[in-house]
C-alpha cells in the first residue's frame, strides 16, 4: 500500500499538470465537514487521466465535484486529498438540432444545457434541483431527475453516450452519439447513478425532445394521501398521458407554496383539445388550474424541493428512496407515525406514477428535538422500506450524520457491485469511503 | 499455430482434473485449439444427471439444428441441455467452469448476429423448457418472466388486462425474453418506447461460477450500481438471466397508421428528418424501398404500391385527440416532402396487413435469393437519405442487390444483402459490403449495430468504433465476472490479434473523404 504524500508535495505535481490559476490548496469547501487538501480544475480528460494516475500511485483520495449541490450525501469521508472539479469541462462534442441529440462536456449545467436547446425549440429533460448550479457530469453521476421523470424517463432513458476517466486512469467511454445503439457494454449504465465511485464523466450525449408548446398543471386536492393514491391510480388506469404525476403532501405544499392539502399535480402538454380532454377526464376532482409562469414556477420549486427543504429547515433529515409503485402508500402511513413519535414533521413529494419519494424530516414546532429523534427517525424509516426498495440520505443534521446510516437496502448483489467497482477503481482513490464499500 | 503449453499458463488446475481425462482436441486446420478437462462423454453423462436423461442432447442429427442462429454463421456445439429450473441452470454452470467447457445460452435461436452460437463443441443451453410466466402484478405494472418466454406470448397473457410488453422485434412471434435481455433488442417500436433495457427493472442471473444472484427488483430505479442495465445487452458474456422483471404498459387509446408513398428514397429520407424536425415523435417510423416493397408485396399482398420509390410507414398512438392531430401533422410534412399519395388504415385488418408486411419481409427475401445478410448499422437522423445513396453505391461495386427495410425513425437502418452462400466469391463481396456500410455508419457519427448486437459478426469491427483503452475497460469488466471466458467466448469482443488488424488509419475512401 502507497503511504499518503504531504499536501504541499502533490500540490506542485497538480500544478504541473493543470497550471497554477487551477490548483487552490487548502480550499473552503468541504465534504460532510470534511476539508480537502487541495482544490483542482482540470481542463481536459488527459488531465485528468495524469491526476488520477498520481493518485493512484500514492493513494490519494479524490472527490469528483460539479456544483456542488448534492455533495452532503453519503457516509463522512475519513480524509478527502484532493477536490477536482469538472467546471472548466465546457466544450460542445456536438451539437445536431435536426437530429435532438447533444453531446457536451461534464461542467455544462442543467439551465445553461437547457436554455441552449431552447433557443432551437427543443428540450433537454434533465430537471435536477438546482439548475443553474447542478452540472451535466453531477446529473450523471447521482442519477438524480425531477418531476418531468414521468414523462421522459431519467438519464439512464435519455444519456446516449458518455466519456469518463475510470478511477485507474483510463480514458473509456460508452455508446455514441446516435439514440439507438447497442454495441459494447452499455458504460453510461454503469456509470449513471454510480455516485462519483467509479469513474470521473468527462462528457456526455443526449437524446433532446421537441420543446413544449403549450403546457397545463392541474391541481387535485385531498383530504389525505388514501384518496391521493386513489387518484393516481385512477390517472394510471386511463389513457391520459401527463409529463408529470407529482404527489405533494400538506407540509410540502406549504414550502413550494402549493397550497396545505394532500395533492397531486398533474402537468399535461398538447393543443386545446388534448388539454380539454384532460379536464373532462379529471373531472371534479381538479380544484385548481396553473399555467404561464406560475406554472413554471410551481415545476421549478417541485424540483427544487430538497434545496427549498435545507433552506427552510437546516436541521433536517432529507432521504431520497425508489419502490415499488404499491407501496407507496403503505410506506408513507407509516412514516407518518415515525414522524409524530420522534417529534418530526413530515413532508413529502413524490414521483408517483414512478416510484420515487423524497422524503423530508424536521423538528416538529416548539418541539425539544435531539439528534437520537434523527436517528431514530432514520431507522425507523429504513425498517419501514418493503421488498425492492433503496433509499439514500440526501441531507443530514451534522450532529447526527455519524449515526444515520447513509445508504439503505439495495435490491442488487453487494458482492457483484464490488466487482464493478475493484474493475474501475481497484485502489479505490474515487470517493472513498462514501458509497458502499 | 498456439502451442498447447501457452493455453495451459494461467488457467486453474481443478481438484477434478486428475480423475479426469484431459482432452486435448485440435481442430481443422490446426488454428483452434480446444483444452477440455473432461471428455464430452463425461459432460454429457454429467449434465443428464443434472437436468434429467431426456434434457441433452448431443446425436449429430440433432445438434445440426443448434449450429446456426438467423445470421450467417455456422458452428456445431457438443451437447444442448434443456434445464427447467434456476438450480439446474446454476449446476451446469458449475460443472463448465470445472471443466472448463464454453457453454453458450440460447432462446428461439432468432438472432441475427451469432450471438447464440456456440464455440465448435462447446455446450448449448436451450431455454425451451424455462418458458413460464411466473407473475403478472398489475398494481406495480410488472410481470417476471422465466427467460424462454415468448415475445409476444406476454403481451398476449396480459392483453385482457390491457397491458403489453413494449420491445416488439421482427421476430417477436419466436423470439424469447431471454434473448431480448441479452442483445438489448429493439424493434420498430422502440422510436418512442426504447430498446429492452429501458423495459427491464431486474434479473436473477447466474454467474459463470455457478452462483445465483439478483439484480434490481420492481422499483423503477434503484440506489447502488446499475446492475440490471449493465446486463442486458451483455450478449450473454457476463450471465445467465433466469428470471426477469420486466414493465409492463397501458396499451394505448388510440393508434392511427400511415403509409407515405414516395418516388425515391432520396425525397423518403428526406421526410424522416422533417418529421423530427417538426416537433413529431411517431411510435414508428419504418421505411422500405422500392425493390423491397415489391419482393414484400408478391409475397403477402400487403397493399404496398409496386410503382413507388420507397415508402414510409409511420403510426402515432395515445391519447385519441393527439394521435388525430399529430397524423394530420405528419400526412402535411409528407405531402410537403414529394409524397405522391399518404394513406391511412382505417380498419384494425388494413393497419395489421400493413404491418404484416413489415415484420414478414425477411419470409418474403427467403423466395428470391439463397441467402441475404441482414446489417444493423445506426447513423444520426439526417444522413439517412446520405446513406442510403452511399448503400447504392456498395450494392453497385460488389455487384449485388441490396434492400433497404428499417427503423427509419431513429436512423436504423437494416440493408439486406443478398447473395448465394454456395458461391465463395458472393459471400466474400456480401462481406464485404456490409463492412464498407458499417464503416460508412461509423464515419457519420453512428454505430455498428442498433438492436441486433454485435456477436460473432461484427465483433472485428468494434476496435474502428472503440478504442483500444475503451475495449480494456469493457474487458476488464467482463472479466471480473466471466475470467476463464467459459461463458460465450469468442463474442462481443475482438481477440487482440483482430484489434491489430483493424487499427491504423482507414483503407475506406469515404472515411478518408469523412475526415477518419
Amino acid at each position: 500500500m502507497s503511504t499518503t504524500t504531504a499536501p504541499t508535495s502533490f500540490a506542485s505535481e497538480f500544478r504541473a499538470i493543470c497550471g497554477v490559476d487551477h490548483v487552490v490548496e487548502a480550499p473552503k469547501e468541504n465534504i460532510l465537514g470534511v476539508a480537502p487538501s487541495i482544490a483542482v480544475r482540470p481542463g481536459s480528460p488527459d488531465e485528468i487521466v495524469a491526476i488520477l494516475r498520481f493518485a493512484n500511485e500514492h493513494g490519494l483520495s479524490v472527490v469528483p465535484a460539479g456544483g456542488f449541490t448534492q455533495q452532503q450525501t453519503g457516509k463522512v469521508p475519513p480524509q478527502v486529498d484532493v477536490l477536482l472539479y469538472t467546471s472548466r469541462l465546457t466544450d460542445v462534442e456536438h451539437y445536431d438540432s435536426g437530429d435532438l441529440t447533444i453531446g457536451v462536456g461534464a461542467g455544462w449545467t442543467i439551465a445553461q444545457l437547457s436554455a441552449r436547446v431552447a433557443a432551437d425549440n427543443l428540450f433537454f429533460a434533465g430537471d435536477a434541483a438546482l439548475s443553474a448550479r447542478s452540472t451535466v457530469g453531477g446529473l450523471l453521476a447521482t442519477g438524480l431527475y425531477g418531476p418531468h421523470r414521468h414523462g421522459y424517463g431519467g438519464p439512464r432513458d435519455y444519456c446516449i453516450g458518455v466519456r469518463f476517466v475510470s478511477g485507474d486512469a483510463r480514458k473509456a467511454k460508452g455508446g455514441g452519439r446516435v439514440v439507438k445503439n447497442v454495441a459494447g457494454y452499455d458504460m453510461m449504465k454503469v456509470l449513471i447513478g454510480s455516485q462519483g465511485t467509479l469513474g470521473i464523466i468527462t462528457s456526455a450525449s443526449f437524446k433532446l425532445f421537441p420543446a413544449l408548446r403549450q403546457t397545463l398543471t392541474f391541481v387535485a386536492e385531498f383530504a389525505n394521501a388514501e384518496e391521493a393514491f386513489a387518484f393516481r391510480d385512477r390517472v394510471l388506469h386511463s389513457p391520459l398521458d401527463p409529463i408529470c404525476l407529482e404527489l405533494v403532501s400538506p407540509e410540502a405544499g406549504t414550502l413550494l407554496e402549493a397550497g396545505g392539502a394532500w395533492s397531486i399535480l398533474l402537468r399535461a402538454a398538447g393543443s386545446d383539445a388534448v388539454l380539454a380532454r384532460y379536464r373532462a377526464e379529471l373531472g371534479t376532482a381538479v380544484s385548481r388550474e396553473i399555467e404561464g409562469q406560475p406554472e413554471n414556477n410551481l415545476w421549478r420549486a417541485v424540483s427544487d424541493f430538497s434545496h427549498l427543504v435545507q433552506e427552510g429547515h437546516p436541521r433536517s433529515l432529507l432521504i431520497s428512496m425508489t419502490l415499488p409503485l404499491a407501496d407507496l402508500q403503505p410506506l408513507l402511513d407509516g412514516l407518518a407515525w415515525v414522524a409524530h413519535s420522534n417529534d418530526l414533521t413530515l413532508a413529502a413529494v413524490g414521483r408517483v406514477g414512478v416510484g420515487h419519494l423524497l422524503i423530508a424530516m424536521w423538528p416538529a414546532p416548539d418541539a425539544e428535538v435531539t439528534m437520537v429523534n434523527f436517528v431514530n427517525a432514520a431507522s425507523g424509516l429504513r425498517n419501514r422500506l418493503p421488498r425492492d426498495a433503496s433509499m439514500a440520505v440526501l441531507h443530514c443534521p451534522p450532529e447526527a450524520r455519524h449515526h444515520v446510516t447513509a445508504w439503505g437496502p439495495m435490491p442488487t448483489d453487494l458482492e457483484s457491485m464490488r466487482k464493478v467497482k475493484m474493475t474501475l477503481d481497484p485502489r479505490d482513490v474515487l470517493n472513498r469511503g462514501r458509497f458502499l464499500f | 499455430m498456439v502451442a498447447a503449453d501457452s493455453l495451459l499458463e494461467g488457467r486453474p488446475v481443478t481438484s477434478q482434473r486428475h480423475v479426469l481425462n484431459d482432452l486435448v482436441t485440435v481442430l481443422a486446420g490446426g488454428a483452434t485449439l480446444a483444452l477440455f478437462a473432461m471428455t464430452l462423454p463425461q459432460v454429457v453423462e454429467n449434465l443428464r444427471k443434472i437436468a434429467g436423461r431426456d434434457a441433452v442432447l448431443d446425436r449429430p442429427e440433432d445438434l445440426m439444428l443448434y449450429e446456426y442462429d438467423a445470421g450467417i454463421r455456422k458452428s456445431t456445439p457438443g451437447a444442448v441441455v434443456f434445464p427447467q429450473t434456476t438450480e439446474q441452470v446454476s449446476q451446469i454452470m458449475r460443472l463448465a467452469s470445472s471443466a472448463q467447457m464454453p457453454v453458450v445460452p440460447r432462446g428461439a435461436g432468432t438472432g441475427l448476429s451469432g450471438g447464440a452460437i456456440s464455440k465448435e463443441g462447446g455446450i448449448v443451453i436451450a431455454f425451451s423448457r424455462m418458458n413460464r410466466i411466473l407473475e403478472v402484478d398489475v398494481a406495480n405494472q410488472r410481470a417476471i418472466v422465466q427467460p424462454g418466454v415468448v415475445n409476444l406470448q406476454l403481451s398476449e397473457h396480459v392483453s385482457h388486462l390491457g397491458l403489453y410488453f413494449a420491445p416488439d422485434p421482427s421476430s417477436q412471434k419466436a423470439c424469447t425474453i431471454g434473448g431480448n435481455v441479452a442483445e438489448n433488442s429493439g424493434g420498430p417500436h422502440t422510436l418512442m418506447y426504447g430498446v429492452t433495457v429501458n423495459h427491464v427493472t431486474g434479473v436473477e442471473v447466474v454467474l459463470p461460477s455457478g452462483e445465483i444472484v439478483h439484480f434490481g427488483g420492481k422499483a423503477a430505479e434503484s440506489y447502488g450500481y446499475d446492475m440490471t442495465g449493465f446486463f442486458v445487452g451483455s450478449e450473454g458474456t457476463v450471465g445467465i438471466a433466469t428470471a426477469i422483471t420486466v414493465k409492463l404498459l397501458r396499451k394505448p387509446e388510440k393508434v392511427a397508421t400511415l403509409l407515405g408513398i414516395f418516388e425515391s428514397v432520396d425525397d423518403a429520407g428526406q421526410t424522416v428528418s422533417a418529421i423530427t424536425a417538426a416537433g413529431i415523435t411517431p411510435a414508428a417510423l419504418e421505411m422500405l424501398d422500392g425493390w423491397t416493397l415489391r419482393t414484400i408485396e408478391a409475397y403477402c399482398h400487403a397493399g404496398y404500391p409496386l410503382d413507388a420509390g420507397a415508402v414510409l410507414l409511420i403510426e402515432l398512438d395515445g391519447l385519441r385527440e393527439a394521435v388525430e392531430e399529430q397524423a394530420e401533422a405528419v400526412r402535411e410534412v409528407c405531402l410537403q416532402q414529394k409524397a405522391r399519395e399518404v394513406r391511412r388504415a382505417k380498419t384494425e385488418e388494413e393497419r395489421a396487413l400493413l404491418w404484416k408486411g413489415r415484420k414478414t419481409a425477411f419470409g418474403a427475401l427467403g423466395r428470391v435469393t439463397p441467402s441475404y445478410y441482414t446489417q444493423d448499422g445506426v447513423v444520426p437522423r439526417s444522413k439517412i437519405a446520405a446513406t442510403l445513396q452511399f448503400i447504392g453505391d456498395v450494392s453497385k461495386k460488389y455487384d449485388l442487390i441490396i434492400g433497404n427495410i428499417f427503423h427509419a425513425g431513429d436512423g436504423n437502418m437494416h440493408p439486406l444483402i443478398l447473395f448465394d452462400i454456395r458461391f465463395a466469391d458472393q459471400l466474400e463481396r456480401a462481406l464485404a459490403a456490409s463492412k464498407d456500410i458499417l464503416e460508412y455508419c461509423i464515419a457519420v457519427g453512428g454505430s455498428i449495430t442498433g438492436e441486433h448486437g454485435v456477436g460473432m459478426e461484427k465483433r472485428d469491427l468494434m476496435p474502428v468504433l472503440f478504442t483500444e483503452q475503451d475495449l480494456d475497460v469493457m474487458t476488464s469488466l467482463r472479466n471480473a465476472f466471466n475470467r476463464d471466458n467459459v461463458l460465450n467466448p469468442e463474442k462481443l469482443f475482438p481477440t487482440p490479434r483482430m484489434c491489430r488488424e483493424i487499427s491504423g488509419p482507414a483503407r475506406n475512401p469515404v472515411l478518408a473523404q469523412e475526415g477518419l
